[in-house]
């Protein structure tokens, strides 16, 4: 029960923490709601489909990822200042420091998702607003994964200095380019070969910007296997998150350093 | 002018060795106009824009301009911060070469990106005269010092709070992108949204880049206003810094 509320608190810090952080708001701010309001809305103009119907769900999605990819800036952060040392001092298991880590970057990327969400609501009529309390906490176990796959980063990087911001791009503009965040399957499939649109299909934000879609924007009833399939491909990143955050996080209390 | 370049290599060499940021870029101008380029092309109905990669790709490189541009101005002032700068004001140089060595290194960092996502743009415009090229690549370097100098304008703010300029400067970045002509054309632009984009300098830079590489003059704003826009800002922020470097960077404090 103690190492429980040790976690919860050490996940609160984090929690606030990525709030706090005012340039880096500034910036998911402006990004997010000008491809909203501005992006989404020209596009419209130009494209063939209704687009500002397409990308506006899409636009969450992108926050949520934005949004938990910063825990392995966090993470990456403590790593290089030395703060690290001082979680591995206090009285919780180095466990209990990866759970907090990852619970704090889910929880983090949900709630600024969802106020983007909110905003989303207003220029963009939903048709069942209710599916929405479904689909958080699959958001939740996707944000999660997404924060697994940024702290696999953060590890990885942390004997390479500020390569850890290359590694997050790399990995942010695959994951987001070959997704249908952007564009529906149809038009990716018609240019990309079959192995890519496949990679397109199962992509975890394919499909959670599908399902919000579908579900939230469009009124579709909820299909569970559909939910489930968010489910089976975020989970490994989060486990594989977490056996490196907590290897490295070994090797720090073993050697000092990494 | 030994001097000169012996202190555009000591900025430069971090960038190039490893070129890690470099390769970066390039990676992501590759994916951004084969990928997300090809694929909204299809998407797009407008007759206006035949082509839309082309004219992605182009926008590309003006964000890409914009992103480095904007990047060397930021550098400019935490360098203040961080003490790096006060060192290069103690060199026994003038004032006049180290704001020409910082221009400089800024005009290698800005041509060494470039490079490449420039040469892939021009394949696929073709059909191009050696004039449209060096004009469209001195446009380029006339937003890049102009951005560059426009945040260092914005510098400022820093002098309150280093925290507040970052997000201040970051943040509008974004918005300056995007309400202007990078991603699509002026006249696509709601109206109250259009009034904002001539207000952006990328609506300028993008617009007479895209005239000299052979789009449609229909879609794009009047070339000899844009360059003048270009002209005038790349002059006044230049100028701007050079007073800077010359009067106040000397007493800038850690935020």
């Amino acid at each position: 029960m103690t190492e429980l509320r040790r976690i919860l608190q050490l996940a609160r810090n984090d929690f606030s923490y990525f709030f706090r952080t005012k340039w880096l708001m500034a910036i998911l701010l402006s990004l997010h709601l000008s491809d909203m309001l501005v992006v989404a809305l020209v596009y419209n103009k130009l494209m063939t489909i209704n687009y500002f119907n397409f990308f506006v769900p899409g636009v969450v999605v992108m926050g949520l990822f934005a949004a938990a990819l910063d825990t392995g800036r966090r993470i990456w952060l403590a790593i290089r200042e030395g703060v690290i040392q001082y979680y591995l001092s206090l009285p919780i298991s180095i466990h209990g420091i990866v759970i907090a880590y990852l619970l704090a970057g889910g929880l983090a990327a949900v709630v600024y998702s969802t106020s983007l969400l909110l905003i989303a609501l207003i220029v963009l009529p939903a048709q069942a607003i209710w599916s929405t309390f479904i689909l958080l906490p699959f958001l939740f176990v996707l944000a999660m994964g997404l924060a697994g796959i940024s702290a696999t980063l953060a590890a990885l990087a942390s004997t390479h200095g500020e390569y850890f911001f290359a590694y997050q791009q790399v990995v942010q503009v695959l994951l987001v380019t070959f997704s249908t965040v952007f564009y529906p399957i149809d038009f990716a499939r018609s240019y990309l070969p079959a192995f890519l649109t496949n990679v397109v299909s199962a992509n975890p934000l394919s499909l959670a910007a599908e399902a919000m879609r579908q579900y939230t924007f469009a009124g579709n009833p909820v299909q569970p296997l559909f939910l489930l399939s968010i489910l089976f491909t975020s989970i490994p990143f989060t486990i594989i998150g977490a056996a490196s955050y907590l290897t490295a996080l070994r090797a720090i209390q073993v050697k000092g350093k990494l | 002018m030994r001097n000169v370049i012996r202190l555009v290599w000591f900025d430069l060499k971090p960038e190039i060795k490893p070129p890690v940021w470099i390769l970066l870029e390039w990676f992501t101008f590759t994916m951004q106009l084969f990928v997300y380029g090809a694929i909204i092309s299809q998407l797009v109905k407008a007759q206006a824009i035949s082509n839309y990669q082309q004219f992605y790709a182009v926008g590309f490189i003006v964000m890409m301009t914009f992103e480095i541009g904007s990047h060397a101005g930021r550098s400019f002032v935490e360098h203040a911060h961080e003490g790096r700068l006060p060192y290069l004001l103690s060199l026994p140089i003038s004032r006049s070469k180290l704001f020409l060595a910082i221009t400089l290194q800024g005009g290698a960092e800005l041509a060494i990106m470039l490079t490449v996502p420039l040469t892939i743009t021009l394949i696929l415009l073709g059909n191009l005269t050696v004039f449209s090229v060096t004009a469209a690549i001195a446009s380029l370097f006339c937003l890049g010092f102009g951005v560059a100098g426009l945040m260092l304008g914005l510098s400022f703010i820093a002098f309150k709070s280093s925290d507040m300029y970052s997000a201040i400067v970051t943040g509008l970045s974004a918005v300056i992108i995007r309400f202007s002509t990078v991603l699509y054309p002026l006249m696509f632009l709601p109206q109250g949204y259009a009034s904002v984009a001539t207000l952006s300098p990328l609506t300028y830079g993008a617009d007479l880049v895209r005239f000299l590489l052979g789009f449609d003059p229909g879609i794009l704003l009047n070339p000899v206003y844009a360059a003048a826009v270009l002209a005038a800002l790349a002059v006044s922020t230049l100028g701007l810094g050079a007073f800077l470097l010359q009067r106040l960077v000397e007493g800038v404090k850690s935020g």
